[in-house]
């Protein structure tokens, strides 16, 4: 435990005795979290498509739009796409095709909000593609219907 | 190039909603029972956002462009199919131009233009069902392909 607190302080004494002059890191960009979404929604997606193969036509191409999201707003913050795999891990599909969807459905909803603030804080240059991808979320959830 | 002043993406969203509320006009003597219902309730959203346009800048003391006659089709409208086509087309356009507003308004504007944006697209996307067309939706719905 002592051990533990010492690796935590020390760092920090450093910092204090030779960085001061060093500037505090830029704050994350308030866009960062939504190529997560973004792709967290890609491969809920996926999970569904390869659960239920029936929807696989129709999921699909709703996948490869978030990642295209994921893609154009890592591009304009500047940062590389993480990788599928660090999406955050989804739930598991429900067992029924319309469950499934309407599990779906319920993600957009709550992604479609969170685009929906993120449009209305945004500056001028970001302001039309975070409007379209509030617009994307929402038809979405009326062609899983 | 010069980001549009305010007035001016909304002068630009007036012209789209005059043009949507003709092809709307031509679209639904081609379509019959619901579809032709879903048609009267699109034109009459239409009608609504130009109403409210016209009467935003005429408040605001901006130039109200003037209504035509007539506006050039993208194709022929000859049967319900084209009808059909033609009314997503329309949704998709005038969602274009609303899109284009996003950047250039903050506050109240701003969420207008973007409900405006999603209400469109998803009629689109409805359309797009009604038609049998697939996929259902676009990537980045309103974005200039």
């Amino acid at each position: 435990m002592l051990l533990v607190l010492g690796g935590a302080v020390t760092p920090l004494t450093g910092c204090d005795l030779f960085d001061r002059d060093d500037q505090p890191a830029p704050p994350p960009d308030p866009l960062r979290p939504m190529v997560d979404e973004s792709l967290a929604l890609a491969a809920a997606y996926r999970a569904s498509a390869t659960a239920h193969p029936e929807l696989a036509d129709r999921l699909n191409p709703i996948a490869e739009t978030h990642t295209a999201h994921a893609t154009e707003l890592a591009r304009v913050i500047g940062v590389t796409v993480p990788s599928a795999a660090s999406a955050a891990p989804t739930a598991a599909p429900a067992a029924d095709p319309s469950g499934a969807r309407a599990a779906l459905r319920a993600l957009e909803k709550t992604a479609q909000q969170s685009a929906t603030a993120a449009c209305a804080a945004a500056p001028a240059e970001r302001a039309a593609l975070l409007g379209s991808i509030v617009a994307a979320r929402a038809t979405h959830q009326e062609a899983l219907k | 190039m010069r980001q549009p002043s305010a007035g001016e993406a909304l002068a630009a969203a007036l012209s789209a909603e005059y043009a949507a509320i003709y092809a709307y006009g031509r679209i639904g003597v081609r379509l019959s029972e619901a579809a032709r219902d879903a048609a009267r309730q699109a034109e009459a959203a239409h009608r609504r956002r130009r109403d409210a346009l016209v009467v935003q800048l005429t408040t605001a003391g901006g130039v109200v462009p003037p209504d035509r006659a007539g506006y050039a089709l993208p194709f022929p409208v000859t049967d319900r199919a084209s009808a059909l086509r033609l009314a997503a087309e329309v949704e998709e356009r005038t969602a274009a131009h609303w899109r284009a507003a996003l950047a250039s308004t903050t506050g109240a504007d701003r969420d207008q233009a973007l409900a405006a944006l999603v209400e469109y697209a998803v009629r689109a996307t409805r359309w797009r069902k009604t038609a049998g067309q697939t996929p259902l939706t676009v990537p980045f719905p309103g974005r200039p392909t």
